[in-house]
């Protein structure tokens, strides 16, 4: 029964998922886009809470939803990409897709919290615990944890180099 | 992590922080000659410590092997980045490169270069590749003032993120099918009675996209002769030889790691390096540009190599690792000799630009033909050992057809290469001597390239014992 409602709740949530990337990546106004990722990405939050990974379902929405689409709207906002001149779509066609998926999201979430599928689900929920997902991350995986951290380092400094200002004699 | 683990890493921890080290007195305003001197220090650091420190473990966190083979590709990456470094120094000077951050990005794209060669792990392999190609993106713009630069950057940065994403779809397919990362079991769980999981295959389909693309494979090729005419000329040597070497150099202990399952997947790759010899030696015959030449060679060189990559289990392995040592040193040669010729505004790029260089430079003309000659694959050079061990390896595993194919685009590449050579040696151009006549260092590295490609040419057996010793 529990399999079976959980099965349920990831092919609604997988579907949304899809729904709004796609959305995300067809959309001609920036901000409509960023509006469908976010989507995409409390979905994809919901996904990775049905499988037993409360932490990681959490970062999805803090550092995803949350900061990484704040800055796309900032960048969006800076470089001012909200085009002007777009014919408006008729009226719902606008709002609407956005308001289903984002009823069906909240719907999966509210129905998740009540029913609570995972309290007597086999997988283990505690395998991405803070702790242990914290220790694997700073002993076995350590390498790969600085390895990443080099190229954050590195893509900071190249953006700079390219990116700041001064001679560009020869540039057309 | 523990010291044993540490001190095998040794070499590529010594490159890591070189990098952060350089950068850092970059910042601190050290000059442009100083520290690309210390950063070819450095490397040899890492070169001589890699062979000289034997590793305590043969594996680091189940992520990246430290053993003798690891090493060998520590040591190969780790002199490239030395030698490109030695070609950029008045390249780079000329055109206000900042010393800092072209320092430590040319030491994180050897890194990278290590890391992928030794990676034992699919999770190995995804941050050496993503690594080296971080530091490629910024390197082949790393020319502010060139607007070809900054569209070689645009075009390797946007299909590289699209090859990223089909690289971590795969390796996720394969997890899902295999449920491990570390490659002899991730390649162990995709096959059950003789044939592939489906998400396994898909996984492996899309990792070969991923794979396809970073070697420039047909037909995921197209960035390759915009992004090595528009990249510096030695990024795009360091390119042509350390990015696409690496990656094929991962594939050597991955795919040998199949073992005869390998066969599942040849009737694909039969197909796409038949396309890529072919549709390779086409475009080649019709470019007047070097680089733009040498970029569609490339993708010919790698057709080769997929032959040797098929043959794998009858020797192919091998002829694989002597064939990306080999084209290594000739491609870093070659892209030097226009690093060297290139004065301090344009490159050296068009066929009509080399007109009588033969009489006027005749130790570059001649080094730039003999590597081109390796290139064809003449015997006496390097490049003829490296073929020939293809070829061999191929007809003993019964791919005929392709070694036919790829006997008759050897043919025809010696059109190609010899077209520059002649140009150079025929026709006297007295007015309009913009090259430059290159400085000592420029020509002794040269030396180094040209003496190695002989000598492996001449006397390949030490080198054909290290590697079959790898194995």
């Amino acid at each position: 029964m529990e399999q079976l409602l959980t099965n349920i709740f990831f092919y609604i949530l997988a579907s949304a998922a899809l729904i709004a990337t796609l959305m995300s990546v067809t959309r001609r106004n920036p901000v409509h886009a960023v509006i469908y990722l976010v989507m995409g990405f409390f979905a994809l939050a919901l996904i990775f809470y049905l499988l037993g990974a409360p932490l990681i379902a959490a970062w999805e929405v803090i550092v995803y939803a949350g900061a990484i689409m704040v800055l796309f709207l900032f960048i969006i906002m800076i470089l001012q990409l909200a085009p002007q001149d777009l014919p408006a779509a008729a009226g719902y066609g606008r709002w609407l897709p956005a308001l289903l998926l984002g009823g069906t999201i909240a719907a999966c979430s509210v129905l998740l919290i009540m029913t609570d599928p995972l309290a007597s689900s086999r997988l283990p929920s505690f395998y991405a615990a803070p702790r242990a997902f914290g220790q694997a991350l700073f002993t076995h995986y350590a390498l790969a944890v600085e390895a990443a951290s080099l190229q954050l380092l590195f893509a900071a400094v190249g953006a700079w180099y390219i990116g700041r200002p001064g001679s560009r004699k020869g540039a057309k | 992590m523990s010291g044993p683990e540490l001190f095998a890493l040794l070499p590529v921890l010594i490159l890591a922080g070189g990098s952060i080290v350089w950068l850092m007195l970059g910042a601190f305003g050290l000059g442009y000659r100083t520290i690309v001197i210390g950063g070819v220090f450095s490397a040899a650091t890492v070169a001589l410590c890699a062979g000289l420190l034997p590793p305590a473990t043969v594996e680091v966190t189940g992520l990246f092997g430290t053993g003798s083979y690891a090493r060998f590709f520590t040591i190969l990456w780790a002199l490239a980045a030395a030698l490109t470094l030695l070609l950029s120094l008045r390249y780079g000077a000329n055109r206000h490169f900042g010393g800092g951050e072209y320092t430590a990005l040319t030491l994180l794209a050897a890194t990278g270069m290590a890391l992928l060669s030794g990676a034992t792990s699919l999770v190995g392999v995804f941050l050496g590749l993503e690594l080296l190609s971080l530091a490629f993106y910024v390197l082949i713009a790393f020319n502010r003032d060139s607007a070809h630069s900054a569209e070689a950057c645009i075009k390797y940065l946007v299909l590289g993120s699209v090859a990223t994403a089909f690289l971590a779809f795969g390796i996720a397919l394969i997890y899902a099918a295999s449920g491990s990362f570390h490659l002899p079991e991730a390649l162990a769980g995709v096959v059950s009675n003789g044939a592939l999981h489906p998400l396994g295959l898909f996984g492996w389909l899309l990792v070969t996209v991923a794979v396809g693309f970073k070697t420039s494979l047909v037909p995921f090729h197209f960035w390759t002769p915009d992004v090595y005419q528009g990249a510096p000329a030695p990024v795009s040597g360091f390119l042509a030889a350390g990015s696409k070497g690496a990656v094929l150099a991962a594939l050597v202990p991955l795919l040998a790691g199949f073992g005869p399952d390998w066969a599942l997947l040849h009737p694909l790759v039969v197909g796409l390096t038949a396309l890529t010899l072919i549709v390779g030696s086409l475009c080649a015959l019709a470019q007047t540009n070097l680089k733009r030449m040498l970029a569609y060679s490339s993708i010919v060189q790698v057709g080769y190599l997929f032959i040797g990559f098929l043959a794998g289990n009858s020797g192919g392995f091998e002829a694989v690792v002597f064939y990306l040592v080999v084209y290594a040193v000739v491609t870093l040669g070659t892209f030097g000799v226009i690093t060297s010729l290139s004065g301090s505004r344009a490159e050296v790029q068009d066929y009509d630009s080399l007109r009588g260089v033969g009489f006027r430079h005749p130790f570059r003309a001649a080094t730039l033909t003999i590597l081109l000659l390796s290139l064809a694959g003449i015997p006496a050079t390097a490049g003829f050992i490296a073929k020939f061990g293809i070829f061999r390896a191929a007809i003993k595993g019964d791919f005929i057809g392709l070694t036919l194919l790829a006997v008759i685009a050897s043919l025809v590449s010696l059109y190609y290469y010899l077209r520059p050579v002649l140009v150079m040696f025929t026709e006297n151009n007295a007015e309009g001597n913009t090259l430059h006549p290159g400085n000592e260092l420029e020509h002794a590295v040269l030396g180094v390239c040209l003496l190695a490609t002989l000598l492996l040419g001449l006397y390949p057996g030490p080198l054909l014992d290290l590697i079959h010793g790898l194995f």
